[in-house]
């Protein structure tokens, strides 16, 4: 099978929500309550064990170069934001029930009859992505529709998306289309404009991501870490820490038995 | 619908009854879907991003054109384990400590000393078993908590650590039962007491990996003093819980040196830590604010207090007890505010940017990585001179 990905182009996003909302109906996933937030149109908040994919809604005071609106100084940006697939996935790596394991489409899954909800995959996770959800005790997030993807279809959210903001397709027909995309908007003077985790070289720490972004402005404005690094490569620093503190226990243990006083009280 | 009036629900209403928020009548649907097996008793409590949104903006002041943020949102997720694990962390070293203690006493101890290594050994197989419970008690599913055994996963601490805790917990038992033992079953005991011992210093110290295994701020900064904290403390707390319990003269000659040289280490390590989290003032903002900077602070005096009464000069019973348990209170509250700062600084968004920015993400432990991910170069706190 080859690599399937995703592409989100945040400068074709309307902010409609149908990705949200063909996610939610086809995983059958619950709400999370009606609740406004006062950020922006965002009510979504961000993603989570039941919401897998995010629109992000920001309201910048900067406008967009070439763009005019009749508000003066003032650009919308919007992204579908959905679990990445990694690499080098933090869950994956983290996982230590192996319920979390890459697909044939090299994409990153979670098998709810094996997870137990130890949780450590929260906590990995650079991104912020995947979730246990309180009353289930189980971790969850984007399956890239795995049960789609199996009989040939494509995932939900992109099927939805009227913009073609989503892109789903082999990771090589994205890369190109990315590239192609970018070009053109350099063209067009959004000079701002790149490419978010398309591989290793932009994004050694995560060694690319299969769900790649088109952003115009800071990956931090849209909730994304600008140096994401899957934990595990920061591990062996700590694991010499142990052997070094195995050694100092084994020898104050020695030191007092060998050397502890004879006969004191 | 709106025909039939007030009286009769809604085809929409008799759904929403349903209270599980999907919103799909099974009599007209099969739910088959990748999340339909969601268990969902309390549809707002199970997504706190709503709370988080409306009560914690960033804790890091207004976000600049600088150093922005998604409306101050955090940008990873809290941790969700409970109050359990801290325990663990402060028993799981205990436990490892004692063992390794017991091995050392009876390789190099004269039979006077034999009572002691039994403690040792028994207070190490109590607290494998206390442990587990601790970590089972945490898991969202804990009937399940044998799939931990599933696999041996390398590069996951808590893979790795679940078998030492594991293959701890079980040898140590064996030992004990079989310790006094003769002809084989005593061998088979001795062997097992042995590497249950050995075990302990992974033991003692993987905890402490598990929280720098992760995309928390704080916990991930600390990555090369935290081990050495934890296991120090470990080392202190046994020796102080070793000598609370009823011990002859003999044995407090050995264990005085052994309480004393932990403590010792355990402080050193504690400001090494400190100081480690102070590379980036966003990532130790925990320590010195909120519930974690209190605790740390409270940890931090209760730990000098322990070792300062200690080493005053004076034989007293109530003084060296009084000095124990100011120690193991400090250690208790040092993994209480170690859990928390970590929750804390998940929480700040700008805890996980900023130090990115000025190279403290990948660009760490990726040779040549000179950039963002959005093409702008690290800013080092000091110009680069090329």
């Amino acid at each position: 099978m080859s690599r399937k990905g995703f592409f989100t182009d945040s400068t074709t996003c309307i902010g409609c929500k149908a990705c949200e909302v063909a996610c939610k109906q086809w995983n059958q996933l619950p709400d999370d309550g009606f609740h406004f937030t006062g950020m922006s149109y965002d009510q979504t908040g961000d993603l989570g064990c039941s919401t897998w994919r995010h629109v992000a809604f920001v309201e910048r005071p900067v406008p967009l170069p070439g763009h005019a609106t009749g508000v003066g100084d003032f650009s919308w940006l919007m992204v579908s934001d959905v679990c990445k697939h990694c690499q080098r996935a933090g869950c994956l790596e983290a996982c230590p029930t192996g319920a979390i394991v890459r697909t044939e489409f090299d994409t990153v899954y979670v098998q709810p009859d094996v997870c137990n909800g130890c949780g450590y995959c929260v906590t990995a996770c650079p991104f912020g992505v995947i979730d246990r959800r309180p009353d289930d005790g189980r971790a969850w997030k984007c399956t890239l529709c795995y049960d789609r993807l199996g009989d040939g279809m494509t995932p939900a959210c992109a099927k939805a998306c009227p913009t073609e903001s989503i892109a789903y397709g082999d990771l090589d027909v994205l890369h190109e289309r990315a590239e192609n995309r970018v070009r053109e908007l350099h063209d067009q003077g959004i000079i701002s404009a790149y490419l978010y985790g398309k591989d290793a070289a932009n994004q050694p720490g995560t060694g690319g991501l299969n769900a790649f972004f088109l952003l115009v402005d800071k990956p931090e404005v849209y909730n994304l870490p600008p140096d994401p690094v899957v934990p595990t490569m920061k591990a062996k620093e700590a694991w010499s820490a142990v052997a070094l503190g195995a050694l100092g226990m084994a020898a104050v243990a020695v030191g007092a038995v060998l050397f502890g006083r004879r006969g004191s009280p | 619908m709106s025909s039939s009036g007030k009286d009769e629900p809604s085809f929409l209403d008799k759904l929403q009854q349903r209270g599980d928020g999907r919103n799909v009548n099974p009599a007209l649907g099969t739910l088959l879907g990748e999340g339909a097996q969601q268990r969902v008793t309390d549809l707002d409590g199970a997504n706190p991003a709503h709370t988080v949104s409306s009560s914690i903006p960033s804790r890091s002041g207004v976000a600049s054109a600088d150093s922005p943020s998604y409306h101050g949102l955090p940008a990873i997720k809290q941790p969700v384990w409970i109050a359990t694990i801290p325990t663990y962390l402060f028993v799981g070293g205990v436990a490892g400590a004692a063992s390794l203690m017991g091995l050392v006493i009876d390789v190099l101890g004269e039979k006077e000393l034999n009572p002691l290594a039994r403690r040792c050994r028994q207070l190490g197989t109590v607290g494998d078993m206390l442990s587990a419970g601790l970590l089972i008690a945490d898991l969202g599913r804990p009937e399940r908590f044998l799939n931990m055994l599933r696999v041996f996963r390398p590069t996951s601490p808590m893979s790795i650590g679940s078998w030492v805790l594991a293959l701890s917990g079980g040898l140590n038992t064996v030992g004990l039962v079989l310790g006094r033992s003769h002809g084989v079953l005593g061998a088979v005991g001795k062997v097992s007491g042995c590497s249950a011992a050995l075990l302990g210093m992974p033991l003692a110290g993987y905890t402490a990996v598990l929280l720098n295994n992760t995309a928390v701020p704080l916990w991930q900064a600390t990555r090369r003093t935290l081990p050495l904290f934890f296991m120090a403390s470990a080392t202190a707390s046994a020796g102080s819980l070793l000598s609370l319990l009823p011990h002859t003269p003999r044995e407090a000659g050995v264990l005085r040196p052994y309480r004393l040289a932990g403590k010792v280490a355990e402080l050193a390590m504690g400001y090494a830590m400190e100081h480690d989290a102070r590379r980036a003032p966003e990532v130790a903002r925990p320590l010195d604010e909120g519930v974690s900077g209190t605790l740390w602070k409270a940890s931090r005096a209760c730990s000098v207090a322990g070792l300062l009464v200690d080493a005053l000069p004076g034989r007293r019973r109530w003084k060296q007890v009084a000095a124990d348990l100011l120690t193991t209170v400090g250690a208790v509250t040092a993994r209480f505010a170690v859990f928390h700062g970590g929750k804390a600084s998940a929480r700040d968004p700008q805890a996980t940017f900023r130090p990115q920015r000025r190279g403290h993400g990948a660009a760490e432990v990726v040779p040549g990585h000179a950039v963002a991910s959005d093409g702008k170069p690290f800013s080092f706190p000091l110009p680069v001179v090329r």
